[in-house]
């Protein structure tokens, strides 16, 4: 066992459920803002819904910009929330315990921002429930062969599911957290929240077997829900888009840009919190490791995309990726690429995958080239399609950065509501890891 | 309160439903357009069955050329006008000019109600009453000296007979403007053959065509005609096809669908055509052995005028070989370029060259002439201009003219039209010079006026009014006959009171010299029926007159110190400035640089490098007579020492459309005539160019010029296309999916890029009958323009004397058969119907735009936002079509509307839709006849034909989208050198 520290059943309870105490001033200061900016980002959508689309940077033939790119973001960072807290709860990869729980916070606020944008940037998004296949009188139904429908499913399928993984993951939890707080308000809600959650032997039985159920069930969820995101591109004809390597490099990328965003929330949170004893460097080791693999495959990825467009024959299809080099957008996909392949590079070294302040910087890093990836994927190919006469270029609004940022602010809002709510490190499966704490001896 | 069991629900409980599902609707409707009412007629007004449009013929009035329309009239208005099939000038079809008239009958911006300044300086609207009362008084005040001039364009058919009458009582005159009045080719022929008249030209009866500066695509005499001709002549018959060489400096429109461009030194081009003839006479090609013009010719040797005008010997020699061996030939003379101090002597050389090839009388016909050639000259508006100076003029009336714009600053037109005592404009729109008239009648347009007009011998073109008047307006007839009945002195000079019963009355006449057999309500209704009276003239023999040896050709004179010629040009979008304020053609790409909205200046590659400019930077240009700004479009179709800006921008007034936008080049043209006709010389400024700190996006539709190796245009060289083409069929057994398969129809099209000019009347024409928006500059600049065609211009290297080749390709929604945009749309939006159409649902459209990402030719337009049509611009919307809202898609749809009103009649009569039984609306205007409609699944059908023609392709079919639109390849007349079109050189300006 790796925690061979002064941790014991007791501190654990102790020191999560101290993190749920009344909020400081600390937290306000950040809370506040992040309304401040859902407000902004709401008016944007107004804005945009009272005037049109084209108060955004869209234009011919460029029909897909920053909210699409915020879309398979947020979908991406949602990957490996699950990654980590079914994929490796499957594999008994203990370096999950202390951070799945906020990783799952991740997943689940993550796939509720994603959610926001396929209606925000709709034509007209009072229209949103027609892409739901429901009975009505016009005998009207959806289209079954389109990717954005399989997407409509994908997403809520994995909302659905990421949200009551999330749930019943905590159901111990609360209950110890029921346990301890005293107010009215707070007792009678976690009372509900907890199920009226006893710890018997029977209890723990089902919940154990539930949550290996739930962990087997949500697992392909993280192939399969940003496969076919990919498939939203890799579904039409455009050169950029019509590739088969997408779902393989967009998994990938997923949980390369997950596991960046995972360091980037808990690297302040275990300091603010003093988690250093349970979010401890082994475990950053093991998600910094993961990084160097998925940023391999997501470079490889780039490198064979080229490699295919020479190999092609198609000059549009060649057009493309020298575009995307040496164009008008070739900064974003410099950027990308270093973000992306050269700056994780240092990780190779265990002496940087152990300084807390590489990994975060890193991190950042990767947030920033895998925003520009899917930009680049999404508006570069779009902006030299087949037709050169149809040639365009697209240059967001101060909507669409209003709206974007809004989102960022949207994840943190609920982020910093759930710090302050749900015990934020599984307490329940961080005994599993401590030393069974031995009896005192009693004369 | 009673209780009422029976209904089984409360009044009260009713009430509440209402109010909780209103207050809902109210919440939901705030999202989308408020809720417009119908409201059905109370009673209905006769001869109008809702849904069932009503046609006029009548007559198009927007260029001299008078071509024959088919206004379609629905509900009481005006929706769409097409070209007139029984009219022989352009047989059925139209130009963009012609569809956009609509715009002008619907502008906002006409006057409204007569104006008048009784009161102070400023206009007030009057009543028709005071304004004619307020005339009354002015003739009977100032008319008694005489001094009264009616300015009008050209007007040939009975309201100028009444103007001429009207000033004959008053004891005024009547001149006749037009801005571009071809007084040299008149002339010309006056010294050549003796008659003062503008022939007409059978072009399509050439197999060499070689025009100097004629931009008969564009605005040159009647453009839709000599389209028409041209298409015939150029197009593939037989595995053969005519050829067209051009000769200018700069490739116009026109030029720009030559075969070879000859790039001139400006002003020579009697040089060269005298060299060509003496090239064909001294080589013994003459038919008629010079017809004793040997000994005259024989001093422009190859040598000596290759060194004069640029043009290799080996080209003259080159084409005097094929003008005379590929007849029958024709060599064509006109436009700006030509039109130099020494336009008539051009055009007499070029005579030369027609005669000593055996042309005249053949494919040259004097015996249907051209009545513009009855305008006034422009000496005589120089005259008119020096006598309202000096106080000469009493009362000037303005008839459809805006000299204030089109008259060069220098002649002071405007400063004269101050010291006339009282200007009356009959103009519709308030424009440069009706604004300075103390009293405004406005005109009906000739979409709600009668009238008539004849632009040629064989053609007495009838107008009558479509609708009732859109504004508080009268026809000008109408108001001289009545203020006629009102002055004294003209009291019983007119029998008519109406203008309708003179017109009548003047068509006796017509019906007299037709000597129809028939009696004249008959005689009236038929010519009303078929748009007018048309007659065969036969051609006139005419014979060289033995002037032209006394003829001397000099060199032309140019005005101002700069090193460049400048070329004012006439736009085949704004004529002389008049189409100006018509959104439709202000968004009409222009063919060349695909630029809207603005003016600007064409330049050739190596002179931006020299001047510093690139593309969207300001060039300012001095003439001798004042200063232009305007931005810079880099061409390789022009000479370095050349600079070129269309006319018809740059108006100071005119409307929200024409006001402040770019620059009038008439504004620093000096005053310079030709010396023989007295016409104005429109090449005759030299003038500097300097770059100014000043650079804005230019703003065009498409930002490459360049094809990068997609194959999109394609062409194949003569040789090939007498060999036969080695097909790369789609072979369908590599399909994964079985072939969809048609009953009865398939809709499906094909377009002949050998005869498509790229004029883009199909774009507007599309435009009126599918309401497609106008966005705006801004927008354009963001490219978010909707026309649903675009007119895609590709130069390709070519090793041609120009060293390109200019292609041009309508580019729509090529209803795939396996179209991409289908399978994506996740509601049904758009959809395969069983007759190959990709249907689009508006109404179900929710705005994913995944279609247009996934379509392979980018011809989805998406609304950004939802467009307004100006009140009444939107009078013009045809109801059979939806008007879209923001946040939805939109797409061509091969005109459904008509394909479903087709097949309704064909039902009623128990049939299958025959082949041409009805013609989709870019089809149905394209001048070139390089679009054809039709169904695919009949084999006998044109469409199926052009389909499976030797030159068809389709375009990206290796994407396997298997497109409903073939299109046909261009041919190329010279020889092919090794394809060579690498993307590394080619540096695109995007936006």
């Amino acid at each position: 066992m790796s925690q061979q520290n002064t941790l014991t059943y007791a501190r654990v309870n102790d020191d999560v459920i101290r993190m749920l105490d009344k909020p400081t001033f600390k937290w306000w200061a950040l809370f506040l803002p992040t309304l401040l900016f859902v407000g902004i980002g709401a008016f944007c959508f107004i804005y945009q819904v009272q005037y049109g689309l084209g108060v955004a940077g869209y234009r011919h033939p460029v029909f897909w910009g920053v909210y699409i790119t915020d879309f398979v973001f947020w979908v991406g960072i949602a990957h490996s929330g699950t990654l980590i807290s079914a994929v490796l709860f499957l594999f008994r990869a203990n370096f999950r315990m202390s951070i799945y729980r906020i990783a799952e916070g991740m997943t689940v606020f993550a796939v509720l921002t994603a959610g926001l944008f396929p209606i925000i940037h709709l034509g007209r998004p009072w229209n949103f429930y027609w892409l739901f296949p429901y009975p009505n009188q016009r005998e009207l139904w959806v289209n079954f062969k389109s990717p954005l429908l399989w997407d409509v499913f994908a997403v809520s399928t994995y909302l659905t599911v990421s949200s009551v993984f999330f749930f019943i993951g905590m159901i111990p939890d609360i209950a110890a957290i029921r346990d301890r707080v005293t107010e009215t308000p707070r007792k009678i809600i976690y009372s509900i929240l907890s199920l009226g959650w006893k710890g018997s032997n029977w209890e723990w039985l089902h919940y154990t077997r539930a949550y290996l159920f739930f962990a087997a069930f949500a697992t392909p969820l993280v192939l399969s829900v940003h496969s076919v995101v990919s498939w939203d591109f890799a579904m039409s004809n455009l050169p950029g888009w019509h590739t088969t390597i997408f779902a393989p490099y967009f998994v990938a990328g997923a949980i390369f840009s997950g596991l960046g965003m995972v360091i980037t929330l808990t690297v302040p949170i275990r300091k603010i919190f003093h988690l250093e004893d349970y979010i401890t460097m082994d475990n950053y080791d093991g998600m910094a490791k993961l990084i160097l693999v998925t940023s391999g495959i997501v470079g490889y990825a780039y490198g064979v995309e080229f490699f295919m467009a020479w190999y092609s024959g198609v000059p549009a299809e060649w057009y493309q990726f020298y575009y995307r080099a040496t164009g008008e957008y070739a900064l974003f996909y410099w950027i990308m690429i270093v973000c992306n392949v050269i700056i994780p590079l240092p990780l190779w070294f265990k002496s940087m995958r152990s300084n807390i302040v590489v990994l975060f910087i890193i991190s950042i890093f990767i947030n920033i080239g895998m925003w520009f990836e899917r930009f680049n994927i999404i508006v570069i190919s779009l902006s030299r399609g087949f037709d050169p006469a149809a040639w365009g270029i697209y240059q967001p609004t101060w909507v669409e950065i209003g709206i974007t940022v809004g989102s960022f602010a949207w994840f943190f809002m609920f982020f910093l509501i759930f710090l302050k709510t749900l015990p934020s490190v599984s307490i329940a499966e961080m005994k599993e890891i401590l030393p069974v704490p031995k009896k005192e001896a009693k004369t | 309160m009673s209780e009422d069991k029976k209904g089984g629900i409360k009044r009260r409980d009713f009430l509440k439903i209402i109010g909780v599902a209103g207050g809902t609707a109210a919440v939901a409707s705030s999202c989308s357009e408020p809720v417009e009412q119908l409201i059905p007629y109370v009673i209905p007004p006769e001869g109008i069955v809702p849904g069932v449009p009503n046609y006029y013929a009548s007559t198009c009035r927007e260029c001299p050329a008078g071509c024959g329309i088919i206004v379609k009239n629905r509900e009481g208005r005006a929706i769409k006008i097409e070209g007139n099939p029984e009219n022989p000038i352009n047989t059925g079809s139209s130009c963009a000019r012609g569809q956009a008239a609509l715009q002008g009958l619907y502008n906002p911006d006409r006057v409204r109600s007569p104006l008048s300044n009784f009161n102070a300086d400023k206009l007030q609207p009057v009543g028709w009453e005071a304004a004619q009362k307020t005339l009354t008084e002015k003739i009977e005040e100032l008319g008694g000296s005489g001094n009264i001039v009616f300015l009008s364009n050209h007007i040939s058919g009975t309201l100028g007979k009444l103007v001429d009458e009207w000033m004959d009582a008053l004891g005024g005159k009547h001149i006749q403007y037009e801005t571009f009045a071809h007084e040299p080719l008149k002339e010309a022929n006056r010294i050549s053959f003796g008659i003062d008249k503008i022939p007409t030209y059978h072009i399509d009866k050439t197999n060499y065509l070689l025009s100097f500066g004629a931009d008969f695509i564009e605005t040159w005499l009647s453009p839709v005609e000599y389209t028409k001709q041209f298409s015939k002549m150029h197009g593939v018959k037989d595995k053969q096809v005519g050829r067209f060489v051009h000769v200018e400096p700069r490739a116009s429109l026109t030029g720009s669908n030559s075969d070879e461009w000859i790039s001139i030194k400006p002003g020579t081009e009697a040089m060269l055509a005298l060299g060509i003839a003496n090239e064909i006479v001294s080589s013994g090609q003459s038919p008629n052995g010079g017809g004793g013009l040997g000994g005259m010719l024989s001093q422009y040797s190859t040598d000596k005028v290759s060194a004069m005008t640029d043009v290799p010997a080996e080209t003259i020699k080159q084409i005097a070989k094929d003008f005379a061996s590929m007849g029958p030939s024709l060599a064509l003379g006109g436009g700006v370029s030509v039109t130099g101090t020494n336009a008539t002597e051009t055009l007499v050389a070029i005579n030369i060259l027609n005669y000593v090839a055996g042309n005249i009388g053949d494919t040259v016909d004097f015996g249907d002439t051209l009545n513009i050639s009855n305008v006034n000259s422009f000496q005589d508006i120089t005259s008119l201009t020096k006598s309202m100076e000096n106080g000469e003029v009493d009362i000037l009336f303005i008839y459809d003219v805006n000299p204030v714009f089109t008259l060069p600053k220098q002649l002071n037109f405007k400063d004269a039209l101050g010291n006339v005592k009282y200007v009356v404009s009959f103009s519709s729109f308030m424009d440069e010079t009706t604004e300075m008239a103390d009293l405004i009648m406005p005109n009906n347009t000739p979409i709600e006026s009668w009238g008539d007009y004849s632009s040629r011998e064989s053609v007495n073109g009838l107008i009558q009014p479509v609708m009732s008047p859109v504004f508080n307006t009268k026809g000008t007839g109408d108001v001289i006959l009545s203020v006629s009945g009102q002055v004294e002195k003209l009291n019983g000079r007119f029998t008519q009171t109406t203008f309708y019963d003179y017109l009548q009355n003047s068509w006796k006449e017509i019906w007299a010299g037709a000597s129809s057999g028939s009696d004249f309500d008959t005689f009236w209704k038929d010519s009303l029926e078929k748009g007018g009276y048309y007659k065969d003239v036969s051609a006139r023999p005419v014979s060289i007159s033995g002037a032209v040896s006394s003829v001397k050709f000099n060199e032309p004179e140019f005005v101002g110190e700069g090193d460049f010629y400048f070329m004012a040009y006439p736009s085949y979008r704004y004529y002389d400035g008049r189409g100006a304020n018509k959104p439709w053609l202000q968004e009409l790409p222009e063919a060349l640089s695909t630029g809207v909205w603005s003016s600007w200046v064409q330049i050739h590659p190596d002179t931006a490098k020299k001047l510093n400019v690139s593309q969207g930077d300001f060039l300012s240009i001095e003439s001798s007579e004042g200063v232009i700004e305007t931005q810079v479009y880099v061409y390789q179709g022009i000479r370095p020492d050349t600079l070129a800006v269309m006319i018809g921008q740059g108006h100071t007034s005119y409307g929200r459309y024409a006001k402040d936008r770019g620059v009038n080049p008439i504004d620093i043209l000096p005053m310079s005539t030709d010396e023989r006709s007295g016409g104005f010389a429109w090449l005759s400024a030299k003038v500097s160019a300097v770059k100014v700190s000043k650079s804005e996006q230019f703003v065009q539709t498409q930002y490459t010029t360049h094809q990068h190796d997609r194959e999109i245009a394609q062409a194949i060289s003569l040789t090939e296309l007498e060999k036969g083409i080695h097909h790369d069929d789609h072979h369908s057994d590599a399909d994964f999916y079985p072939p969809r398969e048609y009953h009865k129809y398939r809709w499906g099209m094909s377009i002949d890029l050998q005869k498509c000019v790229g004029c883009g009347s199909c774009v507007t024409a599309c435009n009126a009958e599918n309401n497609v928006a106008f966005v705006g500059k801004q927008l354009c600049a963001q490219r978010r323009d909707m026309n649903w065609i675009r007119i895609e211009r590709y130069f390709e290297e070519a090793n041609n004397s120009a060293g390109f080749q200019t292609r041009y390709l309508p580019m729509l929604c090529q209803q795939c058969g396996n179209a991409p945009c289908e399978p994506v749309c996740p509601v049904f939006a758009t959809y395969h119907n069983p007759e190959g159409l990709n249907g689009m649902v508006y109404n179900r459209c929710v705005g994913t735009r995944y279609c247009a990402n996934n379509c392979t030719y980018k011809v989805r337009k998406f609304n950004w936002f939802t467009y307004k049509w100006p009140e009444p611009l939107n009078w013009q919307l045809n109801p059979d079509v939806t008007v879209r809202s923001k946040g939805v898609m939109e797409k061509c749809t091969f005109c459904v509307q008509r394909i479903n009103h087709a097949k309704d009649l064909a039902k009623d009569e128990g049939q299958d839709v025959s082949d041409g039984a009805f013609k989709v609306a870019c089809e149905q205007a394209c001048p070139a006849e390089a679009i054809v409609f039709g169904n695919l699944e009949d084999k006998e059908s044109e469409v199926y034909k052009q389909s499976h023609d030797d030159r068809g392709y389709q375009v990206l079919s290796f994407v396997n989208t298997q497109p409903g639109i073939t299109y046909l390849r261009k041919v190329t007349q010279y020889e092919e050198s090794k394809e060579s079109h690498g993307t590394k050189n080619h540096k695109d300006h995007t936006g």
